[in-house]
Parts: C-alpha cells; structure tokens; sequence
C-alpha cells in the first residue's frame, strides 16, 4: 500500500476511509480532524485552560499530547482509584508521561477520599463499573471547578462515543440522549465537558500513541470484565466492517436529527438541580449519589469484621 | 518460523510459515482495524508479506475499562 498523499510505503490502513498513510501525513490527518472537532463544536477558545483527565490509557494521553503540541493550556487530572498493582501501575504510566513532556498534573487518591474502588465494589450492591464511573465524574467535575478551569477534556474516542450511544438507544434513555456529544456546555454547576477525538476511531489513537512513543496502561481493569460496552463495539466492529463509515454516519447524524428532539423533551421533564449539601456538587437529590456512596462505604466498613481485623492487624 | 506475541493477553504463538499480514489477522479472528501489527519499531499494513523469523507484535487496540 502506497500513501495516498504522498506515495511512499504506508504504514496505516483506513479501511473507513478507503485510504492508507504514511506516519508524516497521518499525523496531519490525526491533527485535522483534533482541530476539525474543536473549529465545529466550539470546544477550546483561544486563551482557555483544559483540565484532561488521565486513565494513563492510550486515548487520554494521546488527546493530552495533541491539544499540548496544538498549543492548548493543558493540566492533567488523574483519579488514582486504589485497586491493588492496577492503580499504581496506571498511576505511573501517567506520572512518566507528565514527567517526560513538562505537563501539569493534579492527582485524586481515592483511598484518601474515603471511597477506594475495591470498599465500593466490597460493600455497595451495584454494578462497580457504574459507581467507578459516577466517582471518576464527580471528581473530574469538581476539580474542574475548583481549579478553574475552562473545560474538561477526556479521551473519548468514535468507538467509545458510538458504544455509549447505542448503548443509551437500547434503553431509550431521553436524559443521556438529550446531551450526548462532543460538547456539553457549563451549567447548573457542572464544567464544561468537551470530547476532542470523537472523530477518529481506537484504531487510530492506538497508531497515534504507537508512532509518538507513548507508553501506555493497557491492562484491563481487574473489575471490568463483562463490561456491555465492550459488547456493542463488537456489534459496531462487525457492522463497520460490513458497511464502511457507518460509525461516523451513526454518531453525526444523531447530533443534527437526534439530540435536539431529546434535548427537547428533557427541557420539558428533567429534574431540577441543587447544591448537594455535603459536597456542593450539583443533585437531583439533597445529598448527590457520590456522597451517598461515601456515606454507605463508610458504614458498611465501620460495621464489617473482617476490616476490623484489618485494621488491628496492619497497627501491629 | 515466525514468533507471534499477542496483547494484551500475554500469549506468544508460533507459525511456521505466514504469507500476508492480513493473513495472520485471519487466522486470529482480526479485522485490519482491531489491532496493531508491529514489527520492529514499523506499523504493517494487511497486504505487507511476513517472512521466515519475524517476530511480529499484535497489539489489540479495544479498551476494556
């Protein structure tokens, strides 16, 4: 395969884009669509500061290498979630890489919090994927405000983007789909939420992140398994593969015909918004859902057996 | 003899003979875009002919949380 703009062996095939490039010009395409994304949507004025959520994986510090050398004011925020030998090994990989470009770097330690990943998975009867995200949220939220900051980027990519969506289909959820999309504007005491690489597929940030050097986390989460998600890029592999671009045709189609009519109805029925009282996070409730999290955590430790052996075990 | 190593679970197989990249995606149940085929420090395209004692590097690119 030859690239197609400039002739020379290629190192990466689209087969959605019917194209193949070299490393030169695919990183002007992988920087095309960045800026595409963020010209359409509106996503970083000039002059703002980006707050960019790091998992350590590939997506998140490819979009946190992109917007730098794009010459975007980037922090990064990692949420350290306490798993054993899994968050200290993601936690690394992204202390190395903010150590290695020069780049800022706020991190959340969960077990400080009070609400580390493997008590809420112990003591919480719910799917821990579910509350490991609500926590993430919360935080890259509230650091967000609290910091300052214009926005908040993650690294959500095309396949993650059309997962969620036809996830959120599935279940007809009007509340996600009124605001699902590469912007959700600031309100009600929530940042500004902007998603840079929602045009360009895994594939793509994987080949990025390959070409750049970036050492990456890329061991599964030990609690994941079985994760839907996982599931519906399967799905979405297959019907790509079948009819190339139906991804992209899925997911923009969905921000001009869909998401205004959802947007509409939830104007209409959603829920009204307050400070939570504990934490001022914004709630459709007194207390929001992450320190009610806490509140049962805390409780369900404090009552468990075991942790009280623990706990004489590690003073000794 | 080609030396296939497979993340990320790990696993390292060997073929004894491979004519096409897009072959050995095959024969793992891999279309072109579900993972990287790394050799040495280049990325391969699917029409890219392995040859007798490559080591190849296949690095699957779905996220699983």
């Amino acid at each position: 395969m030859k690239c197609r703009k400039c002739k020379v062996p290629a190192e990466i095939s689209l087969p959605s884009h019917n194209t193949a490039f070299c490393r030169a010009c695919f990183s002007t395409y992988f920087t095309g669509q960045v800026e595409r994304a963020i010209d359409k949507h509106k996503l970083i004025l000039p002059g703002e500061s980006v707050l960019v959520a790091l998992s350590g994986g590939k997506d998140s510090l490819t979009l946190m290498l992109e917007l730098s050398r794009l010459g975007h004011d980037v922090t990064g925020l990692h949420v350290d979630l306490g798993i054993p030998v899994s968050s200290a090994a993601a936690r690394a990989k992204v202390e190395g890489f903010c150590a290695q470009h020069g780049m800022k770097l706020h991190v959340v330690e969960l077990i400080k919090e009070g609400l580390p990943i493997p008590d809420v998975k112990k003591y919480i009867n719910r799917p821990v994927c579910s509350a490991c995200g609500k926590i993430k949220r919360h935080w890259f939220n509230r650091v967000a405000l609290e910091g300052g900051f214009h926005c908040l980027a993650t690294g959500h990519n095309l396949d993650d983007e059309v997962a969620r969506l036809f996830a959120n289909t599935l279940r007809w959820d009007a509340g996600y789909l009124s605001d699902q999309g590469p912007c959700l504007q600031a309100e009600s005491g929530f940042a500004r939420k902007i998603k840079p690489l929602y045009r360009l597929t895994e594939f793509e940030t994987a080949c990025y992140a390959f070409i750049n050097g970036i050492s990456i986390h890329s061991a599964p989460c030990p609690y994941s398994g079985g994760a839907s998600f996982t599931g519906h890029k399967a799905l979405w592999s297959n019907l790509e593969y079948n009819s190339p671009g139906s991804k992209i045709s899925f997911y923009d189609g969905f921000l001009k015909r869909g998401r205004p009519a959802f947007a509409l109805v939830e104007k209409e029925e959603g829920h009204e918004l307050s400070p939570c009282t504990s934490c001022a996070s914004p709630t459709s409730t007194e207390v929001c859902g992450v320190c009610r999290l806490k509140i049962a955590v805390t409780e369900r430790r404090a009552a468990d057996p075991d942790r009280a052996t623990d706990r004489v075990r590690d003073k000794a | 003899m080609i030396i296939v190593h497979v993340e990320p679970e790990n696993q390292t197989l060997i073929f004894r003979s491979l004519n096409t990249v897009l072959m050995l995606q095959k024969r793992l149940g891999l279309r072109v875009t579900d993972a990287l085929v790394i050799r040495g420090s280049e990325l391969l395209t699917p029409d890219i002919q392995i040859q007798d004692g490559d080591e190849i590097h296949i690095r699957k690119v779905t996220s699983t949380g």
